[in-house]
């Protein structure tokens, strides 16, 4: 599912509150029927639900194997278990030679694909992908989305913010649309790209 | 003593506003001015208030040096590392005056304060009323400096947003040097003011340390108003707390504020800082 | 160096050390060890929370007090003998770090610093105020220790031997600690809180927990030295064991030795014991001046730490040495 919106619209937020990072004052957070809202983002994790970061977090001065490990022991409790599923998922996401390189040594979209990487190392059932492709060019777009196609073959639910709007349009199944905090529009790509009200948020009063 | 604790807080906060460093060894350039003064006394006959006019500029030139050759090259180490540093610095200060000095208790007396003053029925100690005096005019001209001069904006903007100042065509690592600079000359002046109303011994250092991080904490780390009101408070407290609760717990008070505050406004009481 | 290879080499290192005593009698040397070994089992203790989880805390003093504090009420007041009172020593200042931490914990980066500092200084306060457990700023004076039989052979409480083996002990027990800390996933996590904690949260990581069982670990560890300083030197009181002194001794030796490695603690107390107690016979005051020295030295050009910087030249070298076909054990 893509997440759309105008800057400051609150994707991100939504993020914070399923995730955990923030509390949410009123309201609910549901993951599969069983309420999360307000538990810490370590318990949310173990429940199944990922997330990458806007601006990416890797553990900078260890490796890139060792980034992934550490997520994969929420699933697997040895060591080599753990080491041997971070190499597998290395190798999905294009990193395969990569794996001793210090993560702050990766360049933009290789640190892009690690924390893809790193967050579907615990096995999750929901992936929130919070603005993956941006700051990448074209073709590094394309790459990128191509990832998220195959991480959806997987059997993970993805939920994708971004502001790329070719890219989300081609590879979400559903789109919903936030404005100032509310959600304004929801349904297939085709129908929100029309929705007078979507049109309005982004290009302004009168271009509906 | 709130004035005085004020000017130190001044000092400490606008070095971490425009460096984003606690210079651990701030204490120490109080000690240092703390010394300067009764030196002064001692073997050249200076009246400690009047000294001021001396150390003051020395301290200042003093914390530019430190910033130019020690300081500077630390910085890209990061907040940790430079934190660390400042320790080592506070340190190797406080041990060379403990090796120059020895430790022990010196006191500095002044011939015309032994009488204290009564406004009000209140008697408050000569040597402190004059300190009190001083300070707040040091902090009124501070003020004026930080509001109306070049100078005095460019330290501001650059504590405000550091890249936006480089934008704007501000020298930011001058800035620096005349902030730490003019920290360090806070604190020696401070010092100095205090010299004849303490007991002066190489590793007060120590004791200062710890009263400006609440001062300064209590306020908001990088606001200067907040250092004031800061200084005030913790004054106040302490103050009243030796008076009501007992005289020794009252250092015990400014503590738990300060945990307080840290816990729940990290901001500062005033919330001007950042968190 | 890893794996067997290490644990065997320090073992022999540590029954080396053992046999000491029975070539040196000069009893300031054995006095100088003990404390480089005191000093040691600090570094490590604060480089578990300050090198590994990355939280700079500026309060160890106070949990080394407790210990202290504690085996001394323990003995002076129940009549526990120090060598129970000890690890009790080392169990109280674990459980008091337990709720502080949690409350601590809350704090990031130098506002978590600030507030250890103001809690090791309260701590002080209470240490000199509540007259009726500490004594205040009298403190505690012990006269005599109970007799003990190791071996058969009675304990000379009056010689440097048995201080020098219940430090090397100590020391050994911290060491392996952190050793085994470092190994393990445990440490693993730490590390990555320490590098983000974020997205260590993101990855499952129970960060609050880690952290507390950590700095619960760091507690025992500085509060069993804690009850060995009050056994070897037999006095304490607030100033001696709860002031902010020793907490940045604590973080200098960590630091300058080399933040989360095993060795490191040891090389920065070494470095700074000898210097400081020299200049200390020297000129009676003012010892703590390398310590400054040193700290401001390696910031600046080994930010690793002098044994973090080693090591990392001798792992750039040693794969040259595998080379030539001889296995390494």
């Amino acid at each position: 599912m893509g997440l759309i919106g105008p800057n400051g619209a609150g994707k991100t937020t939504v993020f914070n509150l399923v995730t955990g990072f923030v509390r949410p004052s009123s309201g609910e957070v549901r993951l599969a029927g069983e309420s999360i809202a307000g538990k810490k983002p370590h318990a949310i994790a173990r429940k199944g639900v990922a997330r990458t970061f806007q601006i990416v977090k890797p553990f900078a001065r260890l490796s890139v194997k060792e980034n992934v490990t550490l997520a994969a022991f929420l699933r697997h409790r040895s060591r080599p278990e753990a080491e041997d599923a971070a190499g597998a998922l290395l190798e999905r996401l294009g990193l395969g030679g990569r794996g001793e390189k210090l993560a702050m040594e990766l360049n933009l979209m290789d640190q892009k694909r690690l924390e893809m990487a790193r967050a579907l190392a615990t096995g999750p059932r929901v992936l929130l992908l919070d603005e993956p492709m941006g700051g990448l060019n074209p073709s590094e777009v394309g790459a990128a989305s191509e990832l998220v196609e195959a991480i959806r073959r997987g059997g993970v639910t993805v939920v994708l913010v971004e502001h790329v709007m070719k890219a989300i349009m081609r590879i979400s199944d559903r789109v919903l649309v936030m404005h100032h905090g509310e959600r304004i529009a929801e349904g297939a790509p085709a129908d929100v790209v029309k929705d007078p009200a979507v049109v309005e948020a982004y290009f302004g009063h009168g271009a509906a | 003593m709130g004035a005085l604790y004020a000017m130190i807080g001044i000092g400490l906060t606008i070095v971490f506003g425009v460096m984003r460093i606690i210079n651990l060894a701030h204490g120490e350039m109080v000690m240092a001015g703390m010394f300067a003064a009764y030196l002064g006394q001692k073997h050249w006959g200076l009246d400690p208030f009047l000294s001021i006019l001396l150390w003051a500029p020395v301290l200042f030139l003093a914390g530019v040096a430190l910033y130019r050759f020690l300081l500077a090259r630390v910085l890209p180490g990061g907040e940790l590392n430079t934190l660390l540093y400042t320790a080592g610095l506070s340190l190797l200060i406080a041990n060379a005056a403990l090796l120059l000095f020895s430790g022990d208790y010196r006191t500095l007396t002044l011939g015309y304060a032994i009488v204290p003053l009564r406004p009000f029925g209140i008697a408050i100690p000569v040597a402190l009323a004059i300190g009190f005096a001083l300070a707040v005019a040091i902090t009124t001209a501070l003020w004026l400096f930080l509001g109306r001069t070049d100078l005095g904006r460019a330290i501001r903007a650059t504590s405000q947003n550091r890249e936006a100042a480089i934008l704007m065509g501000i020298d930011v690592d001058r800035v620096a040097a005349v902030s730490f600079g003019l920290g360090t000359a806070l604190a020696g002046a401070a010092g100095v003011l205090l010299a004849p109303s303490l007991y002066l011994y190489p590793t007060v250092g120590e004791l200062v340390i710890v009263k400006a991080f609440v001062i300064v904490v209590l306020g908001g780390l990088g606001s200067v108003p907040g250092a004031v009101a800061g200084g005030l408070l913790l004054g106040t407290v302490e103050s009243l707390g030796a008076v009501y609760v007992s005289s020794t717990y009252k250092d015990g008070l400014g503590y738990v504020l300060f945990l307080l505050v840290l816990l729940y406004r990290p901001s500062g009481i005033f919330g001007v800082g950042r968190s | 160096m890893k794996g067997r290879g290490a644990l065997a080499a320090g073992g022999v290192a540590l029954l080396a050390a053992a046999g000491l005593p029975l070539v040196v009698h000069n009893s300031f040397v054995l006095h100088l060890c003990i404390l480089v070994f005191l000093w040691a089992t600090l570094g490590e203790a604060w480089n578990v929370l300050g090198g590994f989880a990355g939280q700079v805390s500026f309060g160890h003093a106070a949990l080394f007090g407790l210990g202290a504090y504690a085996t001394a009420i323990l003995y002076l007041r129940a009549e526990v003998a120090p060598w129970w009172g000890i690890p009790l020593g080392g169990l109280a200042a674990a459980a008091v770090s337990v709720p502080t931490g949690l409350v601590a914990f809350r704090l990031r980066g130098p506002y978590f610093s600030l507030a250890t500092l103001a809690v090791a200084e309260l701590m002080k306060l209470v240490a000199l105020n509540w007259e009726w457990a500490t004594n205040g700023p009298t403190g505690f004076l012990i006269t005599s220790l109970p007799p003990l039989h190791l071996l058969g052979l009675p304990m000379d409480w009056e010689a440097k031997a048995p201080f020098y083996l219940a430090a090397l002990a100590m020391m050994g027990l911290a060491m392996g600690t952190v050793a085994a800390l470092s190994s393990s996933r445990l440490g693993a996590y730490l590390v990555a809180i320490r590098e983000n904690e974020d997205a260590a949260e993101a990855v499952g990581i129970d960060t609050v927990r880690a952290k507390v069982v950590t700095l619960a670990l760091s507690g025992f560890l500085t509060g069993i030295a804690g009850g060995f300083y009050v056994l070897y030197f037999r006095y304490i009181d607030p100033d001696a064991v709860l002031n902010l002194g020793i907490s940045m001794e604590m973080v200098f030796i960590a630091v300058v030795g080399g933040l989360g490695t095993v060795l490191g603690p040891l090389v920065g107390a070494l470095c700074l014991t000898f210097a400081g107690e020299t200049v200390r016979e020297r000129f009676g005051a003012g010892h703590l001046i390398f310590y400054g020295l040193f700290m401001m030295l390696v910031i600046r050009f080994l930010p690793e730490g002098i044994w973090g910087r080693a090591s990392k030249l001798i792992d750039r070298l040693s794969p040259k040495e595998a080379r030539p076909g001889a296995p390494r054990g």
